[in-house]
């Protein structure tokens, strides 16, 4: 088992998201970054794991069974009991010992699994938190001081690690990727123009009141609604990445955890950059660069084909 | 009827941006008609008030594909009809503690406590979308006599089995939540249950009617 001695600022259960139940207002509920997701996956050679995504420092987890953890995401300095162990690699656990997150250096949300299953139980094919109905995760609630999490069987995985190059790199400024949104039409052409170029005056800063439902920026000039537009749209359905804008004119980043929504959508970020998203911290620049759809589908592939790891030839696992 | 992309995994069918029962009866045969399609290439049918989103993957096709067999099935709507709507009573506990913003409402609208609930329960309303939490239905369409503005400030936390109103909708919530609606009353019905299908007390095209407890 595992045992939380520290949650650090926020940590919940997660993995790729509760799909296809999007009618029921049942969001997917996603680890925020999904290339650290998809990572993980490939470090403990398992698709289907349930992941812990924390922030902040102080995190630490005890281990009672040895097994293989894996650590992705934010840029971290990270130490088992005294001895410091890599981000972006996995490594052995003997029972007994302690991980623990001392510092993040870059970058917001970081990711752990491990080759021994998490005993929770799936709802709707997923273990993701729905933290607003409350199911899923850990008791569908974020990890506190205490909570015991019971693992399975152990599985032979090598100890590995994410190739440098394959590490993105998390420092802000970030210009985000997006393709024009279905109501950007309802802002003015000049407006416009100036927002979807990443160096105009239309940069922005991340709101301290970023969560995981959705990032609100400010600091930069409000987009202006052309004459005679409402404020609000009838409510429609969501993706995640969307940039909405309500009536105050500032942009709103939707995340994982809206089905629909009622403000006008100027954009939406590309895939290749959500995983981003997960790393906004309050107070970073944030700029906007629009890119053509057949653009943002060969930066996907480009952002999926970048994965590579390596095993560690002759470790003692 | 229209068909437009929407970010790089969305397809739009939309019918117009009216909230009325005609056209959410577009939206509900169009909902139901392509789940029962269902393509191999879409992950996600989600439904509004005016619009259909298909979500597609498109490691197994490309948008043009998949919107080509999109409108084929858009060209068949009218040969399947949606399944019969279920019916649902939910008893309300309206006023008081259970309904903090009825003070508001009464004052806003002019109409006693008495009326406001005498008019909420007179109407069989249509679920028109589900969604904002898991299992929250929109209602409509809600009486002219007792349509209100949101709140000006959102509440942090909304209990579970609040009713409340905005504008054109009632609506429940299913779950304690922050939320901006005119809260008028509470109700002890469970509307989402993670652990049992089909998980959504209600879905698209319901008919509820509030009775007073």
């Amino acid at each position: 088992m595992i045992e939380v001695i520290n949650p650090g600022l926020f940590s919940l259960i997660v993995d790729g998201g509760r799909q296809g139940r999007g009618a029921l207002g049942v969001p997917l509920s996603s680890a925020l970054d999904g290339y650290a997701y998809r990572a993980l996956s490939m470090l403990l050679k398992n698709d289907r794991l349930a992941a812990i995504e924390a922030m902040g420092p102080n995190f630490a987890v005890r281990f009672s069974a040895p097994l293989v953890c894996a650590l992705t995401g934010a840029r971290v300095r990270a130490f088992l009991d005294d001895d410091p162990v890599a981000d972006w690699s996995s490594f052995p656990v003997r029972t007994g010992q302690t991980l623990r997150v001392r510092q993040i250096l870059q970058g917001a949300r970081y990711y752990l699994a491990f080759s021994r299953p998490l005993v929770l139980d799936e709802f709707m094919a997923s273990f993701s938190t729905n933290l607003d109905a409350r199911f899923g995760g850990y008791q569908g609630r974020p990890l506190a001081k205490g909570d015991i999490i019971e693992t399975g069987e152990d599985r032979d995985v090598p100890p590995a690690f994410v190739v440098p190059s394959s590490i993105p790199d998390l420092t802000p400024p970030h210009r985000l990727r997006v393709l024009v949104g279905p109501e950007a039409d309802h802002f003015s052409e000049e407006d416009l123009a100036g927002f979807f170029s990443a160096d105009g005056p239309f940069r922005y800063r991340v709101s301290r009141s970023a969560n995981r439902v959705g990032i609100r920026l400010e600091g930069g000039p409000p987009l202006t609604f052309r004459d005679g537009v409402p404020r609000s749209i009838v409510s429609e359905p969501l993706l995640p990445g969307t940039v909405q804008v309500p009536g105050d004119g500032l942009p709103i980043i939707v995340l994982y955890e809206r089905t629909i929504g009622g403000y006008a959508r100027a954009a939406v970020v590309c895939r290749a950059d959500l995983p981003l998203l997960a790393h906004l911290r309050p107070g970073d620049a944030v700029s906007f660069m629009k890119i053509s759809e057949e653009e943002a589908r060969l930066d996907h592939e480009e952002a999926v084909g970048a994965l590579k790891i390596q095993e560690i030839e002759g470790a003692d696992h | 009827m229209t068909v437009k992309p929407y970010g790089e995994e969305g397809i739009r069918v939309s019918f117009g941006n009216e909230i009325t029962l005609e056209t959410h009866d577009q939206v509900r045969r169009c909902y139901f008609h392509l789940s029962r399609v269902k393509r191999p290439f879409i992950r996600d049918i989600i439904p509004s008030f005016t619009c259909v989103l298909v979500v597609f993957d498109d490691t197994l096709v490309s948008r043009r594909k998949a919107t080509a067999a999109l409108e084929e099935d858009l060209s068949r709507l009218g040969e399947s009809d949606p399944p019969p709507p279920a019916f649902h009573e939910i008893p309300v506990r309206y006023g008081g503690e259970d309904g903090p913003d009825c003070p508001f409402v009464c004052r806003h609208t002019g109409l006693t406590l008495e009326e406001l609930i005498e008019i909420h329960t007179s109407v069989t309303y249509t679920v028109f979308t589900v969604g904002f939490t898991p299992g929250f239905p929109y209602l409509g369409i809600l009486d002219e006599r007792i349509r209100v503005p949101r709140l000006e400030t959102p509440r942090i936390r909304v209990p579970a089995g609040s009713v409340g109103l905005a504008q054109g909708q009632t609506g429940i919530y299913p779950c304690e939540s922050p939320g901006g609606w005119q809260i008028i009353g509470r109700t002890e019905t469970e509307l989402f249950n993670p652990r049992r299908e089909p998980f959504s007390l209600m879905a698209i095209g319901d008919k509820v009617r509030f009775v007073r407890l």
